[in-house]
């Protein structure tokens, strides 16, 4: 059987720990063999020439605009950016324009996904229009195939419907991802409180929000059993809270966005609206507790949070743009980043982006083992780029890295051991 | 046990709860219940056991069932029977439920049957009144006589329920009936099992000596019985059911289902049914199954049973007071 052989390439798979010059094979889709001397005639071959060789990543959280948006982010356009942001797993999130709440909904966006090179997972929304009101059937959706249940970027309000909903959803054994702000301390926020958010007028958000939401989410979590997701944890004092619920045994995760460990508040003092976000940046002490935490694990899966917007909602003052930035194809890089100023290693750097996430969805990719499907991405982590969304494959331009320098680029990414984005040609 | 073995009196002046109950006094209520049941075949159905009694029904929550099978169980003893249901009630003129019961205790009637939406409504008219009464279901908390048919029925179609595994699947939360059974299967010996989503089952669950289930096929495997509840409209399309669809679909008792129980497995609900809610239409409708009709004979004999034994002490009680 003909296979392809990726030769003398950095194999760096997170889920071992395990860093070394070597070859790997794929045959049939998967991960044949890892090691020396393992190719076979007739192989396909790849010369790494020392590039570093890694599982595809996983991302927990994209979305995309509702269907037929003029010029809006589609599958299509989404899967390019992953692919070549080095994605070979996203999660599509619900959001309150695409609610995801039916399983109709979460079908329909399988069967839509089916034919992308990306391999696409539905999170579906855990209550109707993400409104916080009732149950959505998260039963049937999860019969329809939902990878999780998330309540998008919606707080819910309702501590009553929130442990209905817990304890529903713990029935399932889904997690259930809820976004780490108190509906009520962070509605009509735009940054986080600061003497320079002050200075600025703006409405700020007390950090307090995100721990109040944890402590509540945890407390509930603990009451019904539920598998709480911490939806993005973005302070020091979340974290703090994260590491309390998880010493009393709660079954919890937490995951992160990309903009929150690479950025922070000082980047949006000049009140570009390309920074505007929800959670809002945070100071850069908060930054360096999140990274951290990536670092010693607390943090299972780094997202990109990659929400496209029209120029339009983002051409406002601030304080009235859109929150959000596009960040898949610059997911990794910006990471890398990190690596580079030597904050991370790059191991823990690749953990929560790929073996992080598909434990905890019980993936079977996200690592470089025999057998494991081989989606797998190679990366020259040294290649300078600058980053101008013109090229971008996103169908938006919103990014906040819009003309930054980057250090780190993907090559290839490969999906069940075919090629879906290569820049060696 | 019979009766004929040593001598014991039915000693109870209430039926507010079946924790109330010991063995003995089931055996007793069966015992007789047996021959009402007989007896409500033919076509002499009126005996005056409780000649010259008069029994008061006082209903403050909607009742069809209920209400006639304490009526007709009354009337069959010969008592008079007066119904007062909440819709010509004085409490609808702002008449607390003391003032009620005191004005309804100066009419002098033996026997009291109550329902209302507030748990612990019959045990306060017992203790207002001193009234013989029985609980006809209040709030969430008892509905001793439905318990007793339940078990009843039960045992009349498989035997002693001792060691016997039944399962109780739907809304236990707010269910005064899974209250009342789990109660008399405790005290039968049964081995039971409550399935439910988690957003309909009480907090205190774990402490009911029963086995509990989210899962209907893992619930299913092995039972004998499965007692199915009403899950009421309100309840469907909130913070706790999503949709009679996903109820069905995940609780919903169909025969495909109950082929992970004993193959002879009974299949009971206290009604009204949500048909295709709860239980699959012809499932409902297959009688070598379904217990449901059963269970409404069982209701008539088994309340004349607990009038007869509650009547007969207040008027033994009456003549003692004289």
């Amino acid at each position: 059987m003909t296979g392809i052989t990726i030769r003398n390439a950095r194999l760096v798979d997170p889920a071992t720990g395990r860093d070394e010059l070597a070859s790997l094979r794929v045959e049939n889709g998967l991960i044949a063999a890892a090691g020396d001397g393992i190719e076979q005639d007739g192989d396909h071959l790849i010369e790494a020439n020392g590039a570093i060789l890694a599982p595809a990543l996983i991302d927990l959280r994209a979305t995309i605009e509702p269907a037929f948006t003029p010029s809006g982010e589609t599958l299509d356009s989404l899967a390019r950016a992953a692919a070549a942001g080095g994605v070979g797993t996203m999660v599509i999130a619900p959001t309150r324009e695409t609610p995801i709440d039916t399983p109709e909904a979460v079908s329909g966006l399988r069967s839509a996904a089916l034919p992308l090179p990306v391999k696409t997972l539905i999170a579906g929304g855990a209550t109707p229009g993400l409104a916080g009101e009732a149950l959505a059937e998260l039963g049937l959706m999860a019969e329809c195939g939902a990878a999780f249940i998330s309540h998008g970027n919606t707080p819910l309000a309702n501590t009553a419907t929130a442990r209905q909903l817990f304890a529903y959803a713990a029935g399932f054994e889904l997690w259930l991802a809820s976004p780490a702000r108190d509906a009520a301390l962070s509605s009509g926020t735009v940054a986080t409180e600061s003497e320079a958010a002050a200075r600025a007028g703006l409405a700020v958000e007390l950090t307090a929000s995100e721990r109040l939401a944890i402590e509540r989410d945890a407390v509930l979590a603990e009451l019904t059993g539920a598998r709480l997701m911490v939806d993005r944890v973005s302070t020091r004092e979340g974290l703090e809270a994260l590491a309390r619920a998880r010493k009393r045994g709660i079954e919890v995760c937490a995951t992160a966005s990309i903009a929150h460990l690479a950025l922070n508040a000082v980047d949006a003092d000049g009140l570009d609206p390309a920074y505007r976000m929800t959670p809002p940046l945070r100071s850069e002490e908060d930054r360096r507790a999140l990274v951290a935490a990536v670092e010693s694990g607390m943090i299972d899966a780094v997202v990109s949070d990659h929400r496209p917007l029209s120029g339009d909602l983002k051409a406002q003052p601030f304080a009235e743009a859109a929150p959000g930035t596009i960040a898949l194809e610059n997911l990794l890089a910006a990471m890398l980043g990190l690596v580079h100023e030597d904050e991370l290693d790059l191991v823990s750097a690749l953990r929560p982006l790929t073996s992080g996430p598909a434990d905890l969805l019980g993936l079977p990719q996200g690592r470089l083992e025999e057998c494991a499907p081989a989606d797998l991405i190679l990366i020259d982590g040294d290649a300078p780029w600058v980053l101008d969304t013109r090229d971008s494959r996103s169908a938006r331009r919103n990014c906040a890295w819009q003309g930054r320098r980057f250090q780190g680029q993907v090559l290839m990414t490969m999906v069940d051991g075919c090629i879906i984005h290569n820049l060696r040609e | 046990m019979g009766r004929a073995d040593f001598t014991y009196d039915f000693p109870h002046d209430r039926l507010i709860t079946v924790d109330d109950l010991n063995p003995l006094d089931i055996g007793i209520l069966f015992e007789r219940a047996e021959h009402w049941l007989e007896v409500n075949r033919t076509p002499d159905k009126k005996h005056d056991v409780l000649k010259g009694l008069t029994q008061i029904n006082l209903f403050f929550e909607p009742s069809t069932r209920t209400l006639a099978s304490f009526e007709l169980a009354g009337k069959r003893l010969g008592a008079d029977v007066v119904n007062f249901s909440a819709a010509n009630s004085s409490t609808k003129k702002g008449e607390t439920l003391a003032d009620t019961a005191r004005t309804l205790a100066a009419m002098h009637p033996d026997l009291i049957v109550v329902r209302h939406t507030a748990s612990g409504a019959a045990d306060f008219i017992h203790r207002e009144t001193g009234i013989a009464t029985i609980n006809a279901g209040d709030g969430m908390h008892a509905h001793p006589t439905q318990g007793l048919l339940d078990l009843f029925a039960l045992t009349r179609r498989m035997g002693d329920v001792g060691g016997k595994r039944v399962l109780i699947v739907g809304d236990i939360l707010h269910s005064r009936v899974a209250r009342s059974d789990v109660g008399m299967l405790n005290l039968l010996g049964a081995e039971i099992r409550l399935c439910a989503p988690p957003t309909l089952l009480p907090n205190d669950v774990d402490r009911w000596g029963a086995e509990i289930f989210h899962d209907l096929d893992d619930a299913l495997d092995g039972c004998d019985a499965v007692i199915t509840l009403r899950l009421q409209r309100e309840r469907m399309s909130g913070a706790l059911i999503p949709s009679e669809r996903e109820y069905f679909h995940f609780w919903g008792l169909t025969e495909r289902r109950l082929e992970f129980a004993q193959p002879d497995c009974l299949v009971m609900h206290p009604g009204p049914m949500n048909r295709n809610v709860e239980i699959d239409s012809a499932l409902a409708d297959n009688r070598e199954r379904s217990l449901i009709l059963d269970q409404v004979e069982a209701g008539v004999a088994i309340r004349m049973s607990v009038l007869e034994q509650l009547g007969t002490r207040a008027r033994k009680n009456a003549r003692h007071i004289r």
